[in-house]
This record gives C-alpha cells, structure tokens and sequence, in this order.
C-alpha cells in the first residue's frame, strides 16, 4: 500500500473539496452572516444581532408557511412509508412479472417537479380535469384546490408521494431483500402467526431501513419548493406557503436578504429537530420491540 | 384453505393492478393527451380511441423555438454536470477508499454533513456573486451547481462501490510502476463501472429535470427546458394543454426511457446511498 502522503492524495480530493467549499460552505457561513445583518442591494450591510430572526419569527406568513410545511411533511412522509412497506412486502410475497413491475414503479422517478405539476393541473383541473370529472360523476367530493387552502395542501401531498414513492420503495424493498428467509421458518415452528411474523421478526429487522428512508425524506420534504410554487404559488393569500417559498419571497421578491437568511437557518434547524427528534423516538421503539 | 388462497391471489391482483395505474395512469395520461385532437382532450369522459394527430408537435415545433433551445441548454447543462460529478466524485472516492487517515475520516464526515443544506439556501449569498462575475444565465453556473449537489453522494457511492474491488489490483499495478494516476484510470475505473453509471443516473436525471436553480439563475441564453415548460403552465392567455403535453412528453421521454434503461444502476445506487451515505 502506498503511503497516505497529503501531497499526494490532494489533488484527487481538490475536484470535490473545491466545489463543495465554493458553492456550499463558504455561502453557507456568508448565510449565517447575513443573517445578522440588514442589508439590501446598494446598501452598506449593518448589524442588528438577534432582530432578524424575533422579526421572522413574529411574522404570521413564516409561521403560517411552517406550520404548513410540518403538516405536509408529517403526512406526506407517514403515508408515503405505508404504501412503500406495503409494496415493499407485496413485491416480496411473489408476484409475477417483478422486474417488470419495479420498472413501471421507478417511472415517476424520471418525471420532473414541472411536468409532474402540468399532469395534476389537468387531472385535478376543476372544469374540465379527468379526476374532478369522475369524482363528480361518482357524487364524491371534488378537490377545490385553486381556492381551498386545505384541498390545495392535499393536491401538494398526492404530488410529492407520488414524485418520492419509488426513493422510499428502493430502500425498503431492498431492505426486505436482504433479510434472511431462515427467520421466518424459525418464527413457523414455533407457532408464530402472520401477524405475528410482521410485527416480531419483519418490522424490528427493517426498522433501520426505514429509520433511514425516514430521514432522508424528512429532510429532503422540509426544502420542498417547486411542487408548491408551480402548483399554487403559495396562494391563496399565501395559505399555502411552505417555507422554502417564504424564503423566496423575502429573498427574491422583497430584496429583503437578511430576513431571508434568517428564514434559511430556522428552516435547517426545524428539519433537524423534526427528524432528529422523530428518529429518536422510533429507535427507542424498535429497540423496546426486540 | 383453497378458497382463502384464491382470495388472497385476487386480493395481490388486485393491488397490482392498483399500483401500476397509481404510477403509470399519469404518464400514460400526459402522453395519450399529447397525440389527440384539440377537443377530444377535453372529451367527458376521457376518450381512450382517438385518431391520433400531431398537431400539437407541429404548433410546438413552429410557434415554441424557445422551448428547443431550452431542450438544447438542458442537454448541455446535463451533459456537463454529470462529467464534472462523475470525475471528481470517482476520484475522491477512490482516496477514500483506499487511504486511511484521520483528516480523512473527518472530510468525509463533513462530507456527508453538507448534504443537510439546502439548495435553496445557497442561492441567497450566491445570486449576488454569480451576477457580479457575470456568470448569471449561462451554462457554466448551472453545471457547476448541479454537479456540486451530487457530488457528496457521488463520492461516497464511489468509495462503496471501489472498496469492494480488490486491493491486490491496485498494488499489483503500483508494484509494476504505474502512478496514481494511472491507476485509477487503468484499474479502477474498468472495475468501478457500475457504480460510475449509479453516480451518473442520478446526476442526469437531477440536472435534466431540476427547477429552482435554473428559475433563479437563468433567463434567456441558458433557460432550460423545465423553466419554458412552467412558462407554458403559467401563461396568462390561458394554457394551451395540448402543446402543454407535447412539451411534457418531449421533456419526459429521454429521462424515462434512461431511468428504465438504467433501471439497476438506480436500484443499486439508491440502496448503497441510503445505507452508506
């Protein structure tokens, strides 16, 4: 083995640590800065502490827009993880034509935010959408979403569990894939039911699986910004802003960069504690189980 | 018990069928709708029989020029991103996989850290530096963004998948005098194939489809295909659907037949990020 020489092994790490340093880290510490200043273009930046952050705080948009952001993150997660453990274990149960089958649900994973929104604008149109028409035809209720707030946030759930479905399937599925079969033979002879089966042998074994797909979705659902943005723009009246759109707005539409910064860092904290704290719960869970 | 096992095939059957509508009916739908006359899009209910037309790609081709170029831009943007991910994620990998340190073991944690920030946040101090460098709205910007969003994971997906390639090759090959260097291009990359291709779906798909970089830093030379087709969607004038999913269809076509293309290198990628990354 070649000696670990820093001289050596720089250059192969510069491509990586140079783009992470000039994009990521630097803007990011340049963020927590701001985020202690007022500034706005053509303006000398100028330090205000803590005011920035108790402003963004005070603001009934930002909490509006966080209250929607956990609602939707909380639902759309949980749901999503039920149907991905159910096909997960359905995939897993034998059915024919698997391969097939996992290809067909991989697809939305190729279909982007924008045209993913033009498809639900159309189904979900109120005069004229497919979706809207059935429902009606049926005599069940259609969703308003262009004036409803509530219904606009169940449009924004069933738009961003059907673009993150095939991420929390691959994991859990893989995950079923790799448990040993001699475990459940054990659990038969000893008399253990289905039921049984689910809860004491498949559920402890997958739960870091899903502890992870969790995780990641936690913290990747907490930045959503397209969906909400083509779909709604946040409207109506900003009722359905989630924080990654707040954060634009103050940002992009009223120039005002230090409250946005603000917003940046409350938003990375907020999915910290959500899915730190939730992880944390779910772990203690599991271990109990065993 | 045999009535119960024809219950529970009917039962799987069921749910078969209700995932694949669940993931295909969209697609399917958006695609179809591309191809029928003006106002059987609207027909109530959906018409399923139709004489196809492509009128909605002619008026596309003819009256949407920016929409081609935004295809163009993609692509180049797509290919760019993915060179630079791919490069530099596989040799960083490649150290990290076969060299041990402690500055080292702190660099990947840092490493996998970054992944917690989110691109939007960086869009705050960088909108006003990329302008001043006058990078704004051209495709340089966008392909360092996108590549640089990917390769963390990259990087790590790369030790996985180098580290189960034997040791013995690379020492072999030192012994006879190749370099670093050479190594890496004459052993590693050959053998570390698959996971280049993982590093490379995810970068492709995420550059070809991404929206608020290129909404923030874009608009005109370098608008890429995503950010014309939301245009179309927010037109004041109403929204044409039929060009609407035309459009959609373009955009949507290569990705998809990539990602079923790339179907296992997906899998295998997502698995070894999520666990190792």
């Amino acid at each position: 083995m070649r000696k670990t020489t820093f001289l050596g092994v720089v250059p192969l790490l510069a491509p990586v640590q140079l783009l992470l340093l000039v994009v990521v880290i630097l803007p990011s510490i340049y963020v927590v800065w701001l985020s202690f200043h007022v500034s706005s273009f053509g303006q000398a930046p100028e330090f205000t502490g803590w005011s920035n952050y108790l402003r963004v705080l005070s603001d009934p948009a930002f909490r509006g827009a966080m209250w929607n952001t956990v609602v939707i993150v909380v639902v759309a997660v949980h749901l999503e993880m039920l149907m991905a453990l159910g096909m997960a274990l359905l995939f897993n149960s034998g059915i024919p034509f698997r391969r097939i089958l996992l290809v067909a649900v991989l697809a939305p994973y190729a279909v982007s935010e924008v045209v993913a929104v033009a498809m639900w604008r159309f189904l979900f149109d109120l005069d004229i959408g497919p979706i809207t028409l059935l429902m009606q035809g049926l005599g069940l209720p259609v969703l308003e979403w262009s004036y409803d707030p509530v219904d606009a946030t169940v449009m924004i759930v069933l738009l961003t569990i059907w673009m993150h479905l095939p991420f929390t399937f691959v994991i859990l599925y893989a995950a079923r894939l790799a448990m040993p079969s001699d475990l459940y033979e054990a659990a038969r002879i000893d008399g253990a039911t289905r039921l049984q089966c689910f809860w004491r042998v498949t559920l402890p074994l997958m739960g870091p699986a899903i502890l992870v797909a969790l995780l990641f979705r936690y913290i990747f659902a907490f930045r959503m910004f397209s969906e909400v943005w083509l779909l709604t723009g946040g409207g109506p009246a900003r009722s359905t802003e989630v924080v990654a759109v707040y954060l634009y707005q103050e940002a992009f539409s009223y120039n005002a960069f230090g409250t946005a910064s603000a917003t940046a860092l409350l938003m990375v904290a907020a999915s910290l504690v959500l899915a730190s704290g939730y992880i944390w719960l779910l772990r203690r869970q599991v271990k109990n189980a065993r | 018990m045999r009535a119960e096992t024809v219950l529970i095939r009917l039962g799987k059957a069921v749910a078969v069928v209700a995932i694949l509508f669940w993931s295909l009916f969209p697609i399917v739908f958006i695609v179809s709708s591309s191809l029928k006359p003006g106002q059987d899009i609207f027909a109530v209910p959906p018409q399923w029989t139709f004489q196809p037309t492509t009128q909605h790609y002619v008026t596309l081709w003819t009256q949407w020029g920016v929409f081609f170029q935004g295809l163009a831009n993609s692509a180049i943007v797509t290919v760019g991103a993915t060179l630079l991910a791919v490069i530099a994620s596989t040799c960083a990998g490649y150290v990290f996989s076969r060299h041990a340190a402690r500055w080292l073991e702190l660099s990947i944690v840092g490493l996998i850290a970054v992944r917690l920030i989110p691109p939007i946040v960086v869009t705050l101090p960088l909108f006003p530096i990329v302008n001043r460098l006058g990078l704004a709205d051209t495709h340089l910007v966008l392909i360092i963004l996108y590549a640089t969003f990917f390769v963390s994971l990259g990087t790590v997906l790369m030790r996985t998948f180098i580290d189960q390639i034997p040791r013995d090759l690379d020492e072999a090959a030192a012994i006879d005098g190749a370099s670093r260097l050479t190594i890496l291009r004459r052993v590693i990359v050959p053998l570390a194939a698959p996971g280049i291709l993982a590093v490379a779906v995810f970068v492709v798909v995420f550059a070809w489809n991404e929206f608020l970089f290129a909404f923030i830093f874009t608009g005109t030379n370098a608008k890429t295909a995503p950010l014309v087709i939301s245009e179309m969607i927010g037109s004041i004038d109403g929204v044409d659907w039929g060009v609407l999913f035309a459009a959609s269809t373009v955009q949507l076509a290569p990705v998809l037949i990539f990602v079923i293309l790339m179907n296992r290198y997906l899998v295998a990628g997502l698995t070894a990020g999520a666990t190792k990354g």
